[in-house]
């Protein structure tokens, strides 16, 4: 435990090598269903690294306290007093947002990449590499809904955030969620092939393999 | 049987710390929630007649199992309209929708408040290419056909589920105006 730890690698870690959608290929559901737009896959993102860091500082601080025989139920349960958190914040001070992402605010309980960064990382480790852990992976989730978001809505609205610059729409598929999967799949085999062609990694299945056995939601 | 104890104590802890966090925090918020929703609602309705000096509530309906109210639109003491609030049942979702008639019960316009339509297809029934459709019309020209025209409603190519349940629910929210309002026989 003495030596240093390195902050930085905690956090890349969540952006590249163990990404939520790209790598860990959790929270897939998400993932297809909130990404027809940049916008919504970025608002998404940011409720998701709220709720992620702020459950991951809470496991870890009382992380001595928690019946190891129920940390699971202990965990839904404080992933869902903070998404309610959220869920009424968003719903007090920014309005407009929420009408467009109130229905998807509140799944996020159930979102595989929040629990498995509880149970694989928060309930083992400090506040501090906790905290760090949950922004690394929320950063990591947000871009990846970002960028599947942006592909989709580029080709399949011909629009940027909702700000349309052709007269009609290239590729419909593309928004309807049989593109959602389209893009996933092609973004995540990207990943893979950058990844292994310059950094020599691994692919998605191979570090899955090697990882803890997680369902994916 | 120490241990259950020492379960039941670890999560017993847990529920009440997250119970103390989530009153505090809605204390906070459910006030400005409320008044946030209701400014709302005044603002839709005002934008439904914007002429009115008050809009206000004079009765109760429902359609598909949902509450929906009609307003009288007053400037004075005289009706100058009415607004009814309505549902369509769309594709994917309960479009919630707004009309505002003259006193005529002729249609000035309508608006979609809120619905979850497939994007890119069934959302387009917020264009006011769609909605600007409804505007003069009377309960029998409300009809949606596939082909271009003047007195019907035209459906949106491709989001064909999504026009016939907005006009189905206007035509619904004209037919109680004009059970209500319209004196003798309706001309249906």
């Amino acid at each position: 435990m003495n030596e240093k730890i390195n902050y930085w690698k905690i956090f890349k870690n969540g952006l590249f090598s163990e990404n939520p959608v790209f790598r860990l290929a959790l929270s897939l559901c998400p993932a297809v269903a909130v990404t027809s737009g940049v916008k919504n896959g970025f608002l998404m993102g940011v409720a998701v690294l709220f709720v992620q860091t702020m459950s991951n500082i809470t496991v870890s601080i009382i992380r001595n306290f928690i019946h190891p025989r129920v940390r699971i139920p202990s965990y839904i349960f404080i992933i869902a007093t903070w998404v309610t958190v959220t869920d009424l914040l968003m719903a007090a001070y920014a309005r407009d947002v929420y009408k467009d992402m109130g229905l998807y605010i509140q799944l996020i309980v159930a979102f595989a990449i929040i629990l498995s960064r509880l149970e694989s990382f928060a309930s083992k480790k400090n506040v501090l590499p906790s905290g760090v852990d949950g922004l690394g992976m929320g950063v990591g989730f947000l871009l990846a809904l970002v960028l599947i978001g942006f592909v989709r809505e580029l080709l399949g609205k011909g629009a940027l955030w909702g700000y349309q610059f052709t007269p009609s729409k290239p590729l419909l598929i593309m928004i309807l969620p049989t593109g959602g999967f389209f893009v996933m799949g092609l973004l995540m085999g990207l990943f893979n092939w950058i990844d292994r062609r310059f950094f020599g990694g691994k692919t998605t299945a191979e570090v899955h393999m090697e990882g803890h056995k997680h369902g994916s939601h | 049987m120490k241990e259950m104890f020492k379960i039941v104590i670890s999560l017993f802890a847990i529920f009440v710390g997250s119970g103390l966090v989530l009153s505090y925090v809605y204390a906070r918020t459910s006030t400005v929630i409320y008044n946030a929703q209701v400014r709302e609602k005044e603002e839709a309705l005002r934008k439904m007649s914007p002429e009115a000096e008050k809009i206000e509530e004079a009765g109760k309906w429902t359609l598909y199992e949902k509450p929906n109210e009609y307003y009288e639109a007053k400037k004075g003491n005289k009706v100058i309209g009415y607004v009814a609030s309505t549902v369509g049942k769309g594709y994917s979702s309960y479009i919630k929708i707004l009309v505002s008639t003259d006193p005529d019960i002729k249609i000035k316009s309508i608006d979609i408040l809120s619905h979850q339509e497939t994007p890119g297809l069934g959302d387009e029934i917020e264009k006011e290419d769609f909605k600007k459709q409804f505007g003069g019309k009377t309960l029998e020209n409300l009809e949606l056909v596939k082909v271009e025209t003047t007195d019907k409603i035209q459906a949106i190519s491709g989001a064909t589920i999504s026009s016939r349940a907005v006009t189905n629910g206007v035509k619904e929210a004209v037919k109680i105006l004009n059970e209500t309002y319209r004196k003798g026989p309706s001309k249906e």
